[in-house]
């Protein structure tokens, strides 16, 4: 009955599921193909390393780059590859599904047998792959400022690590919104917000953290949190231990956007857009319940301090030296005098020293600042005084307050202590520019001029083989 | 429409409709959006080799039935089956259609052949056997020049020929070709449905052609299923929806005649003399046409057109008149539409 003139045409499709490799994986391939054969990766990644660069350079140019340690210089390159990377992730996302509607072309796919999962699963990996190129290309940035510190491995375990796990959460985040969206131009635009109210918090970390809520919403911010993970770690030498919370967070987020997106939104995405009904309900019945706790939580008064017992001490601390203007990466040397003015013995005093940044009211980490924070007094007789010098290495541009802070040591565990402060030294540093700070501008100009050249160069490839495409079809006809 | 149709002998075909089962069949079709019914039961069926054509104004629920069919939506109530397969297995669906949506978008970096291949690896084949069926079906489509071109460098009819070789790569028993034609030149549009029914014949699959450009439903559909708000107004071969609908209009036809306008009152009385003419009017606003009303026997295979127009045409020459102009209503596809679908146009 069957008036085939090609035999070959009318091979039936059949499944051979020994050797036919997965259709996510089948879809994954030939989105990989799009994206980095079709150049729209690499233009990201140029994107990226020029962002990369102007931070490299900015960052060594603002203050001396011997006066910010190593530790401090490979968490910023760390943090600016994470934000920008993920950033890569998230925009792929967001235009993975509303831009094949937009495109017209994602009704064919939905047309084969391949299932919603599998085509979601293929084009989240297709989205995900920017990510290690991107870690990859930041590694030269992170050798350039560690200078040979131990802390570059480290920051590369943890970028590794860490990182893949928030591209895949903000990947898988912009899916959703792309799966949700109506059109491709409101989910980048819906992704690109809340990138940027994610990031900000990570640029100002002074203004977010105010009392326990402002702890809560930093850990609930991926971005915000994995850059406190990451300057703990680094800078501050905590362990992973201690800093567990934030990690918490952090996988939690992900774990979230993932099940969402392949459990619940995959397996129902449509041919239109739209946010499914029951989802919508969900969502504004969390976001009423998050409401109320937080106002819940702002209106609930703080606890009234126990008034406990105080030993009255009768001590003084005086400080040499009451302002000074330096250049970041100078030494200041002061020398304070704790004097006792009473009729008793102290008791065994400490003295603590603390920096304040005077106009914004950023935290200073006084590690950075000085190796010797602390020094510990003898109890001192009726009337004793003792002198001591401090050394305090100006980092960071700014106004600043230094001040040292006299502590007793309370008599038992049931008794507490007054501290007395020595007046404050008003500490100005000004900026210390430097034209190729340690070798940075190399690797800041080298990374987006090869990346240039790799897509000019991929660029003439391509259109020569559609020239040859041309001219044969020329020939044939 | 009458349940008994499907029974009828179809004098257009060479074989014999209901000798083989049918591979769509639809049964109470239902679609309901938030504002109301979009589709109110639509039941029809297509058999091998023929070609269906899905007529109806814009809004209809052209594309609203072609989405259920092809599993891009769920119908509110009612089921259908391609190829044995039930509409509750969508996945199985899939593997026995194939389908060209309408405007149909395509990435402009593949070629042709990269192209057929990806979609034939998603249908199971493998990379060799995707690439043979690739290459014979951009031979069947007429693009075999084209093998190794990027998609960025086709024209709008290129492109709706790789979508027809697309739907095919699975081999499928049923085409949906959802207004293949919007959008190419005349000649285009006439090689295109050439080539959809020269595949249907080839292939012997079903093919649902919509479209709502009548003289190409005419010209190359075996079937018509006309829609009109959601619901099937007229449906079986187009030689019997045409005569049925003629019937529907009271047997009465009408002829426009055109006559040099000093010739009008002549002509008139002319024709008023003729048996079987029961009414002639002069048309006012374009001088020198004449509206003929008259009865139309009822010819069952002879074009009925020739017997009623004979003694009128055989009288106006008789008397010496000139005949300028001839239109006869009521005959074509394009009456019948209009006529059936009055009501969503007004």
């Amino acid at each position: 009955m069957n008036l085939q003139n090609d035999a070959s045409a009318r091979q039936p499709a059949r499944p051979d599921p020994a050797s036919a490799p997965p259709l996510w994986w089948i879809i994954a391939k030939q989105e990989l193909i799009d994206l980095w054969i079709g150049g729209r990766v690499l233009i990201l990644l140029i994107l990226f390393s020029i962002l990369m660069s102007t931070a490299a350079v900015l960052q060594n140019t603002e203050s001396q780059i011997s006066a910010i340690p190593a530790a401090e210089m490979v968490y910023l390159t760390l943090l600016g590859s994470v934000s920008f990377g993920v950033l890569i992730s998230l925009i792929l996302g967001a235009d993975s599904i509303s831009g094949e509607r937009e495109r017209a072309t994602f009704e064919a796919l939905l047309l084969t047998p391949a299932s919603r999962r599998q085509i979601v699963l293929g084009k989240f990996i297709a989205a995900l792959s920017p990510w290690p190129a991107a870690l990859i290309l930041s590694i030269p940035y992170m050798a350039a400022v560690a200078r040979g510190d131990a802390v570059f491995g480290q920051a590369v375990v943890i970028g590794t690590l860490l990182g893949t796990v928030l591209a895949a959460a903000f990947t898988g985040f912009g899916m959703l919104v792309s799966i949700w969206s109506k059109s491709n131009k409101k989910s980048l635009l819906a992704c690109l917000l809340i990138y940027v109210i994610l990031l900000i918090p990570t640029q100002f970390p002074g203004g977010a953290h105010k009392g326990d809520l402002g702890y809560f919403i930093q850990q609930l911010n991926p971005l915000q949190a994995t850059s406190a993970f990451i300057e703990k770690l680094l800078v501050n030498n905590r362990t992973l231990a201690e800093q567990s919370g934030y990690l918490v967070a952090t996988l939690l987020s992900a774990a979230v956007i993932l099940v969402v997106l392949f459990a619940y939104a995959a397996p129902r995405m449509r041919l239109d857009g739209g946010v499914p009904r029951p989802f919508w309900k969900g969502a504004r019945r969390a976001a009423a319940s998050v409401l109320v706790a937080a106002t819940a939580s702002f209106l609930t008064p703080a606890p009234a301090p126990a008034q406990d017992w105080i030993p009255g001490q009768a001590l003084e601390i005086g400080i040499d030296l009451t302002y000074k203007t330096v250049n970041a990466g100078d030494e200041v040397k002061f020398t304070t005098t704790v004097v006792n003015t009473g009729t008793r013995p102290s008791a065994p005093l400490n003295v603590a020293m603390n920096i304040i940044k005077t106009q914004i009211g950023d935290p200073v980490d006084p590690e950075d600042w000085s190796p010797e924070r602390t020094q510990a007094l003898d109890p001192l007789a009726p009337g004793e005084s003792v002198e001591q010098s401090w050394t305090v290495e100006a980092i960071l541009e700014g106004d600043y307050l230094v001040y040292l802070t006299v502590v007793p040591t309370p008599d038992g565990p049931e008794a507490t202590s007054l501290p007395v402060s020595s007046p404050g030294l008003h500490l100005t540093v000004m900026p210390f520019t430097s034209s190729n700070p340690a070798g940075v501008l190399p690797v800041a100009i080298g990374v987006p001029v090869a990346l240039i050249l790799l897509a000019l160069l991929s660029r003439r490839s391509r259109r020569w083989r559609r020239g040859n495409d041309a001219a044969g079809a020329g020939v044939a006809r | 429409m009458a349940p008994d149709t499907r029974s009828q002998a179809n004098p257009s075909g060479s074989e014999l409709p209901g000798a083989r089962a049918p591979v769509l069949t639809a049964r109470n079709l239902c679609k309901s959006y938030g504002a109301g019914p979009a589709l109110r039961g639509l039941t029809f069926s297509l058999q091998p080799g023929r070609v269906l054509g899905f007529l109806g104004p814009n809004g209809a629920g052209k594309t609203t039935t072609i989405r259920i069919l092809t599993t891009m939506l769920e119908p509110t109530s009612g089921d259908f089956s391609v190829a044995g397969v039930s509409s509750k297995d969508p996945k199985k669906i899939r593997r026995k259609i194939g389908v060209l949506p309408e405007g149909l978008g395509f990435p402009n970096g593949v070629t042709s052949i990269e192209y057929l291949v990806y979609f034939g690896r998603l249908f199971g084949r493998s990379a060799a056997e995707a690439r043979t069926v690739g290459l014979a079906l951009l031979k069947d489509v007429g693009m075999q020049n084209r093998v190794d071109s990027a998609i960025g460098t086709f024209s709008h009819g290129m492109r709706q020929r790789l979508g027809i070789a697309r739907a095919l790569v699975n081999d499928p028993a049923v085409v949906f070709l959802d207004e293949p034609t919007l959008g190419l030149d005349p000649r285009g549009q006439t090689e295109l449905l050439a080539m959809i029914r020269r595949i249907a014949r080839e292939r012997d699959a079903g093919v649902v052609l919509s479209s709502h450009l009548l003289p190409e439903i005419e010209n190359i559909c075996d079937d018509v299923v006309i829609l009109n708000a959601g619901r099937v107004v007229a449906e079986g071969t187009v030689a019997e929806v045409t005569r049925r609908a003629k019937r529907a209009l009271d047997n009465r036809v009408a002829a426009r005649i055109r006559v040099p306008k000093d010739a009008v009152a002549g002509a008139a009385t002319v024709l008023l003399s003729v048996p079987g003419v029961t009414g002639v009017m002069p048309n006012e606003t374009d001088p020198g046409w004449l509206v003929v009303d008259h009865a139309d026997p009822d010819g069952a295979d002879a074009r009925p057109e020739d017997r009623g127009m004979n003694p009128i045409l055989t009288a106006l020459i008789a008397a010496d008149i000139p005949i300028i102009g001839l239109e006869v209503e009521g005959r074509r596809l394009q009456d019948v539409f209009l006529e059936l679908t009055a009501e969503a146009i007004e």
